[in-house]
């Protein structure tokens, strides 16, 4: 394998500014990064140092003002959002700190919403396998508010692993669980990364999970410290 | 804490958010609509009012069988109106040989204060006139051909000589069919000077006014307490029998749209106050961990809340009266004469209303947020579920039913409209789990995003019901507005065809009937139907003497103190329908009687209870066996009275007939006239063109009335979509972010709303059908009126058209911007 084909992220140079109210506010400035195939990588630094926004634009959830992101080959800047969206189906995963399960969907309808998406016909029965996977098989039909917190993210791993993805993107997968929940999810989420070979990409300020990716990105007011 | 100025803050940064902006906009729809309906409405109304004076000669009559006390035109002139007098009496007109009973009116150089009088002079000119001047008088064509005269030449009237000054056209108060002779008008003074006017006389008098509304309230209530015995108020509205229905339904039209309006506003505010107080949960949850009691929490949400209504209540009053100028500067036409002048009642209602609309669909979920426990600071699930029930909800209900029984001003027509928008709700929820069960299944076995959209809806089951109901409800209201009600215009329009009777002919004898028959068929007259006509006068219920001051109607007294007139039929003659017993079989061997349902609800009868009438010089008991409803708005020659005919055929009588004639007839009947000396011919065009004239005009008010309502409608109904949108768009979101294309989602949105739109369009054509076979039938008095189904049938499919619209572009933004933002709003 060579280099190139082992890269699973790559981004040059990104930056991203906005609007506020004092004039142009940049988040984040001039970060370049690679990232292979497989790899862990967790991004830390402090509250407001663009973590969430740089998971958010490599995961081509959103534009970078400028710089460059290829994502398994392929180059994020000339796709509109619909081809981004296309790209994501197929190759990304999430898990978010607020877990961002479907109210109205119970734990199976949540989990098989990505397959739904590719519309395969055995949606049904891969996230019934995905949820046993996460020991949630006797939850299947309960709905978010019927589950605990640790639960909630235990169905978000399922539905974020259940298509297979290329890449997983985790943000704060930790931060709204208590330390023990905490554990026992970055355990799963460890897991099930080995299980089907995954790049991780964990935006976290949990330093026990960070200290279990083999590589750590510190950024300190949007710049690579 | 200073609440005041915590909840001006708070609203400051709350009014960025979208449920606000909804919150204020839909109320503002709601005052505006309401004030535009109301205020056009009002004037509408006054101005149709204004239009009936013309039909009584004045804005407010005072009728007398004597001269009425100087008083009162004294008083009128104090309060600033003007005053005019007649006096109505029967007379014999000769010239040479020739005689002919006369109706005459002599009035003052006043008359008339309101309306057009016009005579037509020798060359056939029609020019407007008052009264005639000293010596001349105006006469009907009738007694130009009875007397064989024409214009100039001298009748004999009463003890003087008059100059016949020309033909009587157009005049108010033209419209008793039953007048037994031809009018002549005539100067009051040459009336006073030649006796006509003396004590003994039959004659009755009538003070007319006119002037400012305000005034003229003013001089009825000055006058009712003032009234002698055998002095009645003559209002416009009550001015003429077939003018009172058409009045009657214009003004329920009128309420009817204004207050449909309401209730689509009302729900459009109780969604997004819904939206609102799910997002205000988390602040107070903090604010009540930081001490604040749920007395504090409920005067800043209350005002909070006044501080949103205020001003767009005040920006709704504003807008509405913008738009109902616009509407009445586009129609210049629409309204008889000026527009009367802007009044501050309907506004104010609105703004009231307005209020009591925000307080009324808004509190329940707002009051609902004192119990938020402080707990939920930590744990969002804390109080997260919702009680199944909460009588709090019953709230807006309660309102709705205050608004519906005030607005409609009409028992029947607030207790169909009550019924059925409670009907369409418990038909919503019912057939909603149903159909939403169905396509739980249906789903389940389905491939594509289409399911998914589907199945959204199934899974969303209570949300999808209250979307459901709501969109139902609007949607009703605007079928009700867009669909039912012009279709109940156009049947109002047709209640008087084409070929309805324009002539009566009275005093017709049984032998001259054959001849007569064959006179107006060769005349092609359509239509005719020809009844006896015997005149008798009430002297005993159930064999006592009827006392006007025992019924409370003051119409009864008309009856008991005049004449009645009553005829007899083998067969129930068209326009009448049987409400209890049974027509005459030829089984009665005692004398029986068919009543109307006024005379029966007026004189409190029954099946059973006996009449007696004199009738020439027999008095006849008749038994009441059938009580009828009669529609008078016929044009056919009614009766208040049937009796068998077997005891109808021994009593002395004439006949009455009524007949259509196309176009200009005087020439033919003029020559009938002359051949039947006896007879009396009475042309109803004129009133028959005023009938129409009237109902076009309250037709094409009520156009522009419901054209507008209908836009407020359709509104309100996106309001009440984009109360959900942002649950919409947060799952778009989230479905953008785990890789869904726009295809994807348009589908699933487009699929979950358009059958979401299907369902409530279907409940909504089925609630009003159903709504408007009630209200013709039950309100507005139409027989036979069939609700227009293909066109209701469009409704549903504009439904699924409009809500999948509203969808689409509630989730289309989501396109336009990165999902992450969103997912970040949480």
């Amino acid at each position: 394998m060579n280099e190139s084909t082992s890269i699973a992220l790559s981004a040059r140079q990104i930056s991203k500014i906005v609007d506020g109210p004092d004039g142009c506010l940049t988040l984040l400035d001039g970060i370049t990064l690679d990232v292979v195939r497989a790899e862990s990588l967790a991004i830390v630094g402090a509250s407001g140092s663009g973590k969430t926004t740089l998971l958010g634009l490599l995961a081509g959830l959103d534009r970078p003002s400028g710089g460059s992101i290829t994502l398994a080959g392929t180059c994020l800047d000339a796709l509109d959002e619909e081809a981004r969206a296309r790209l994501r189906r197929r190759l990304v995963g999430f898990v978010f700190q607020s877990f961002h399960l479907l109210p109205a969907l119970n734990a199976q309808e949540n989990v098989m919403l990505p397959l739904e998406l590719e519309g395969r016909r055995d949606a049904r029965e891969r996230a019934d396998d995905a949820l046993a996977r996460v020991g949630l098989s006797a939850r299947c039909h309960h709905y978010p508010h019927q589950l605990s917190g640790g639960e909630q993210q235990r169905v978000a791993l399922a539905r974020a692993f259940v298509h297979g993805p290329e890449i997983l993107f985790a943000d704060e997968p930790t931060g709204n669980l208590d330390e023990r929940t905490g554990a026992a999810i970055g355990d799963l989420l460890f897991a099930l990364n080995r299980e089907h070979a995954t790049t991780l990409i964990l935006v976290t300020h949990d330093r026990a999970l960070a200290a279990r990716c083999a590589r750590h990105l510190r950024l300190h007011e949007g710049r690579i410290a | 804490m200073k609440p005041l100025a915590f909840a001006a803050r708070s609203l400051r940064r709350e009014f960025r958010h979208a449920e606000m902006m909804t919150l204020a906009a839909a109320l503002m729809l709601a005052v505006a609509a309401l004030t535009a309906v109301a205020t056009l409405a009002s004037r509408v109304e006054r101005a149709l009012i204004a239009s009936a004076a013309e039909l009584i000669g004045g804005d407010l009559g005072v009728n007398a069988n004597r001269p009425l006390p100087a008083a009162f035109a004294d008083e009128a002139h104090t309060l600033g109106l003007a005053t005019s007098v007649v006096a109505d009496f029967s007379s014999m007109a000769f010239t040479g040989e020739q005689s002919k009973l006369c109706e005459v009116r002599a009035g003052d150089p006043a008359f008339p204060l309101r309306g057009t009088l016009t005579t037509i002079d020798a060359q056939g000119r029609e020019q407007p006139v008052h009264a005639p001047s000293a010596g001349t008088i105006y006469a009907d064509h009738a007694v130009f051909v009875a007397l064989g005269v024409s214009i100039g030449a001298r009748v004999q009237l009463g003890g003087g000589e008059f100059t016949l000054a020309g033909e009587i056209g157009k005049t108010p108060d033209s419209g008793n069919p039953f007048r037994l002779a031809p009018r002549v008008l005539m100067n009051l003074a040459d009336a006073q000077a030649s006796g006509m006017l003396a004590v003994g006389s039959r004659v009755r008098y009538r003070l007319l006014v006119a002037g400012e509304e305000r005034a003229v309230t003013a001089f009825a209530a000055w006058v009712k307490p003032h009234l002698p015995a055998g002095v009645e108020i003559l209002t416009a509205q009550d001015a003429q029998q077939n003018l009172r229905g058409a009045f009657e339904r214009g003004e329920s039209f009128l309420r009817l749209t204004a207050l449909l309006a309401a209730l689509l506003s009302g729900v459009a505010v109780a969604l997004a106050a819904q939206r609102f107080a799910r997002r205000k949960v988390e602040e107070i949850a903090l604010l009540r961990c930081l001490g604040a009691n749920r007395a504090e929490i409920l005067i800043v949400l209350l005002l909070e809340l006044a501080l949103l209504a205020l001003p767009a209540c005040i920006a709704g009053v504003a807008l509405g009266l913008g738009l109902q100028q616009v509407v009445l500067g586009m129609a210049e036409d629409l309204l008889p004469g000026t527009a009367p002048r802007l009044t501050f009642a309907p506004p104010l209602t609105a703004f009231v209303v307005g209020f009591a609309v925000l307080l009324g669909f808004a509190l329940p979920p707002l009051l609902r947020l004192r119990d938020v426990a402080p707990m939920r600071v930590f744990r969002h699930d804390v109080g997260a579920r919702v009680r199944r029930f909460d009588a709090l909800y019953l709230l807006p209900l309660a309102v709705g039913a205050v608004l519906i029984a005030f607005g409609a001003g009409n028992l029947r027509l607030a207790a169909t409209l009550g019924a059925g928008f409670v009907g369409v709700g418990a038909l919503t929820f019912v057939l909603g789990l149903a159909l939403l069960a169905l396509v739980r299944m249906a789903a389940a076995r389905l491939r594509g995003t289409w399911r998914f959209g589907l199945a959204n809806l199934a899974r969303r089951r209570a949300l999808s019901l209250v979307q459901a109901g709501a969109l139902a409800l609007s949607l009703t209201a605007l079928a009700l507005l867009g669909v039912i009600g012009p279709s109940l215009l156009e049947r109002w329009r047709a209640d008087l065809p084409p070929d309805t009777p324009n002539w009566f002919l009275i005093n017709l004898q049984t032998e001259q009937l054959d001849a007569l028959g064959e006179r107006l068929h060769a005349l092609r007259a359509t239509n005719l139907n020809t009844l006896p006509l015997a005149v008798g006068k009430l002297v005993a219920i159930n064999g006592r003497t009827p006392k006007p001051e025992d019924y409370p109607d003051r119409r009864a007294a008309t009856w008991i103190n005049g004449e009645t007139r009553l005829s007899w039929s083998a067969q129930l003659p068209a326009a009448n329908k049987l409400l209890q017993g049974r027509w005459f079989d030829g089984r009665d061997t005692q004398p029986a009687l068919s009543v109307d349902r006024m005379w029966s609800d007026m004189f409190h009868l029954k099946l059973g209870d006996t009449l007696t009438l004199k009738i020439g010089e027999q008095d006849i008991t008749a038994t009441i066996i059938s009580i009828r409803d009669v529609d008078w708005d016929s044009f056919r020659a009614n009766f208040f009275l049937m009796l068998d005919p077997a005891t109808g055929a021994n009593l002395p009588h004439s006949h009455v007939a009524s007949f259509h004639l196309d176009g200009d007839a005087s020439t033919p009947l003029a020559a009938l006239s002359r051949d039947y000396p006896n007879l009396s011919l009475i042309d109803l065009n004129a009133l028959l063109d005023r009938i129409r004239d009237i109902v076009n005009r309250v037709t094409q008010a009520i156009t522009w009335v419901l054209g507008f309502s209908l836009l407020a409608g359709v509104l309100v109904l996106l309001a009440a979509l984009a109360a959900t949108a942002d649950e919409r768009r947060f799952e778009a979101a989230l479905l953008r972010t785990l890789g869904a294309h726009r295809a994807q989602l348009t589908v699933a949105v487009l699929t979950e709303f358009c059958a979401l739109g299907l369902l409530s369009g279907m409940i909504a054509v089925a609630g009003s059908a159903a709504l408007g076979g009630a209200l013709a039938h039950g309100v507005f008095h139409m027989s036979g009126y069939t609700p227009p189904l293909a066109p209701l049938a469009g409704i549903v499919a504009l439904a699924a058209a409009i809500v999948a619209c509203a969808g689409w572009l509630g989730t289309l933004r989501i396109a336009r911007s990165a999902p992450i933002a969103v997912l970040r709003r949480g």
